[in-house]
């Protein structure tokens, strides 16, 4: 009995030490930081003098319109960035799923944004942007065109944060969609084409459906990303003009660093959190729900034969 | 010649002799604390780039030695909230911004310096505190009187003033001239020069300011809130920043940044000023800091164009105040021979050797330093200028971080988006009433 039960605790006793740390090294930050969102906690004070004050942040941030500005910003910041991203991303893979010459060269300079760090990106863009000696402008009054306030201006400096994010990170969807296109089964691809397909049709029909989990996932992955984009936005416009680009990730960060409030700015990440856990759930469950109708045409399908 | 060199040599040692014999023996203010090794924490900042290069002097008269971290300012100031709340501190003495002066004090982290003054040992009794610049003083140092911020009373010193500015008027000599356009006085002469420039010269804005969403545009607006006769709060802490004045205020900054140079609607400091150093603009009103940097041919195409002139007046004189102060946090480890290295670097001796430097003068005696006017020849309008200094141009409490924030993103509404500046300020004063509810500032009424 009892060796009966200390071979059933093995497998617990292996897994230990991976749960400790675990525990230790992802929810202990965590947990502080949904304390701290509890807490009138200014910068000055130790943790331990901060006064609690339950849900009083969450309660705040959602009457300071400021917030609210900020968190809408931000959604529309994310949906328009991935939205073009994947759109180019996926069409720029399957313009070039074709034996080039030079293909890998050409597939390592498209990358190349990627790696750049993203302070680098804004002072770049920063400099292009610039009213009277960035390029844009100079190129637009050589050739008799009014300049464009690319940052000065409330909606044309939304225009320009978004056209940043979208050269920074289409690469990103563009070789993901790459390696999916690549390792797509090629006898489904042989049927379309005996069948009579034609390009467009093989594209709708056969290779979106089948690259759909791997877009889904790389989807997620930008859509997290675009919710915390902070350092191209901070050195392109800090926010501004107004709060036309002040989104969450910054606004936190002001809020730590220069209202000394940082209570409410864990409060706010918590928000943050909370809105990507329901994104990722809720993609999550139409995966399920995709799978689960596709088992099931299968299996129909089976059954018919 | 050989007996000649031996002299020389044997004079130099008991020259150097004498030195450590005044640092180590009979005596001296300095020399219990002689071998001290003091650990600073200044901004990345002309100021303290002058600094540095007078710290040698220090060592060399006191025997103490003092290793400093120069951090960017915003930096700083993060670097230092953590610091400040540990049991030991790693730093003797700090350089802060003038508005975490409300917050330090606040949370009790600075020592009182009345004791160290009080101390006959450690204060100097030729060092005449009366010649420090009082708006400096009052903005920077003092706390606990008058508001909570400024001095009274009940206030009492926590810093001394080091690296402290004022606003004057830097304008174009040469475009002036030109036009004949004499220079501004008065605001209606300074914001009708800002728009007429423009339609005279081709391509070149009236006046460069700051106007960057945040921080940068409350700066701006406050700058000519208070020689508009504008205040932020009244004496009850009522937010009256959305009367006359205020909406003067806010126009008067519109005016200027829609006559000013191209983009000057995301212009941070740094970005205005280079637009006056390439001759972007004829006007440029903002800290003394940025003098020197006009007048040096390397890096600006207006060099000897420039004249200076007082922040001009409104419905009174009124320039700001700002910069860096020095101050002992509670938890150094060497406070006394940080006392002493902060008393010299302050004394008439240090900061006319900081001036010399490319420091700002703390003081009322360095501004009138004959030498200091010959080598930087606009001290003289300088130091008239901070007869007018206005200690309270902006109030430094523990809210104003949250408040400043909302001014500055409200008023770069005004400046993009043709937000109407009573309905601008009116939705600011509402918000800074609930900021300052919450704080408690309205408890005894």
């Amino acid at each position: 009995m009892q060796t009966a039960n200390v071979n059933r605790l093995t497998p617990y006793l292996f897994l230990a030490p991976a749960a400790v740390i675990m525990a230790v090294a992802l929810l202990y930050p965590i947990g502080y930081m949904v304390y701290a969102s509890f807490l009138d906690w200014n910068p000055s004070q130790r943790i331990g003098e901060a006064e609690f004050v339950g849900l009083r942040n969450y309660i705040n941030l959602l009457g300071d319109a400021s917030f609210r500005e900020s968190f809408w910003v931000t959604m529309k910041f994310a949906m328009v960035v991935v939205s073009l991203e994947m759109f180019l991303g996926v069409g720029l893979a399957l313009l070039l799923d074709r034996n080039i010459r030079g293909m890998s060269v050409l597939r390592t300079l498209f990358i190349l944004p990627m790696m750049i760090a993203p302070i680098v990106v804004g002072l770049m863009w920063r400099y292009m942007y610039h009213p009277t000696v960035g390029i844009f402008n100079r190129t637009l009054k050589s050739m008799g065109f009014d300049p464009i306030p690319w940052l000065s201006d409330g909606n044309w400096a939304f225009a320009s944060v978004v056209i940043a994010d979208v050269w920074q990170w289409t690469p990103f969807i563009f070789i993901l969609s790459l390696a999916a296109l690549q390792s797509l089964p090629q006898s489904a691809m042989e049927a379309a084409k005996i069948d009579g397909a034609t390009g467009w049709q093989q594209i709708i029909h056969i290779k979106l459906p089948l690259m759909m989990p791997v877009l889904i996932v790389t989807l997620l992955l930008r859509l997290i990303d675009a919710f915390k984009v902070l350092e191209v936005i901070l050195v392109l416009t800090n926010g501004g003009p107004g709060l036309s680009t002040e989104i969450l990730s910054l606004r936190i960060s002001r809020t730590a660093s220069e209202f000394r409030e940082l209570g409410e700015a864990a409060a706010m990440s918590n928000y943050l959190l909370i809105l990507l856990m329901i994104l990722t759930f809720a993609m999550f469950l139409y995966n399920k729900a995709v799978e689960l109708r596709a088992a099931r045409l299968r299996k129909a399908a089976e059954e018919d034969l | 010649m050989l007996s000649l060199k031996t002299i020389l040599t044997g004079t130099a040692v008991s020259v150097s002799m004498a030195g450590i014999a005044m640092a180590d023996g009979h005596g001296g203010p300095y020399a219990p604390y002689a071998g001290t090794t003091l650990v600073i924490n200044v901004p990345a900042h002309p100021h303290y780039n002058a600094m540095m290069k007078v710290l040698p002097a220090f060592t060399e008269e006191t025997g103490i030695e003092v290793e400093v971290d120069q951090l960017q300012y915003l930096k700083m100031r993060e670097r230092q909230t953590l610091e400040l709340t540990k049991d030991e501190g790693d730093y003797d003495l700090i350089s802060y911004v003038v508005f975490s002066k409300a917050d330090y004090v606040f949370a009790d982290q600075l020592e009182n310096l009345a004791k160290y003054f009080m101390n006959p040992k450690l204060s100097d009794p030729a060092y005449d505190a009366g010649d420090l610049i009082d708006g400096y003083v009052a903005n920077i140092g003092i706390a606990g009187g008058k508001k909570g911020y400024l001095p009274g009373p009940t206030g009492s010193l926590y810093g001394i003033p080091y690296g402290s500015e004022t606003s004057v008027l830097a304008y174009r000599k040469d475009i002036f001239e030109k036009h004949g356009i004499a220079t501004p006085e008065t605001y209606d002469q300074l914001l009708d020069a800002a728009c007429k420039i423009p339609e005279l010269e081709d391509g070149m804005g009236g006046m460069a300011s700051r106007a960057a969403s945040g921080h940068q545009a409350s700066h701006a607006f406050l700058l000519h809130l208070a020689p508009l006769g504008g205040r932020v709060f009244d004496d009850a802490w009522n937010p009256i920043i959305n009367n006359e004045a205020g909406v003067a205020a806010a126009n008067a900054l519109k005016t200027i940044v829609d006559c000013g140079p191209e983009g000057s609607q995301t212009f941070g400091p740094a970005e205005a000023a280079a637009a006056f150093q390439q001759g972007q603009a004829a006007m440029f009103m903002d800290s003394i800091a940025f003098a020197a940097g006009f007048e040096d041919p390397s890096k600006s195409t207006v060099a000897g164009k420039v004249g200076y002139a007082l922040h001009p007046e409104g419905v009174r004189r009124g320039s700001q105040t700002g910069g860096f102060g020095i101050a002992i946090p509670k938890n150094a480890q060497n406070k006394e021979a940080a006392f002493l290295l902060m008393q010299w670097l302050t004394s008439k001796k240090g900061d006319l050797m900081t001036a010399m430097a490319g420091g700002n003068p703390s003081r009322f005696s360095t501004y009138q330093d004959a030498a200091l006017n010959e080598k930087y020849p606009y001290s003289a309008t300088f130091g008239e200028a901070l007869k007018y200094a206005d200690p309270d141009w902006r109030p430094i409490i523990p809210t104003w971080g949250k408040i400043n924030a909302d001014i500055g993103t409200t008023m770069s509404q005004v400046l993009t988006e043709g937000l109407d500046p009573q309905e601008a300020l009116d939705g600011v004063a509402a918000r800074a009433k609930d900021i300052m509810a919450e704080a408690g500032y309205y408890t005894w009424q």
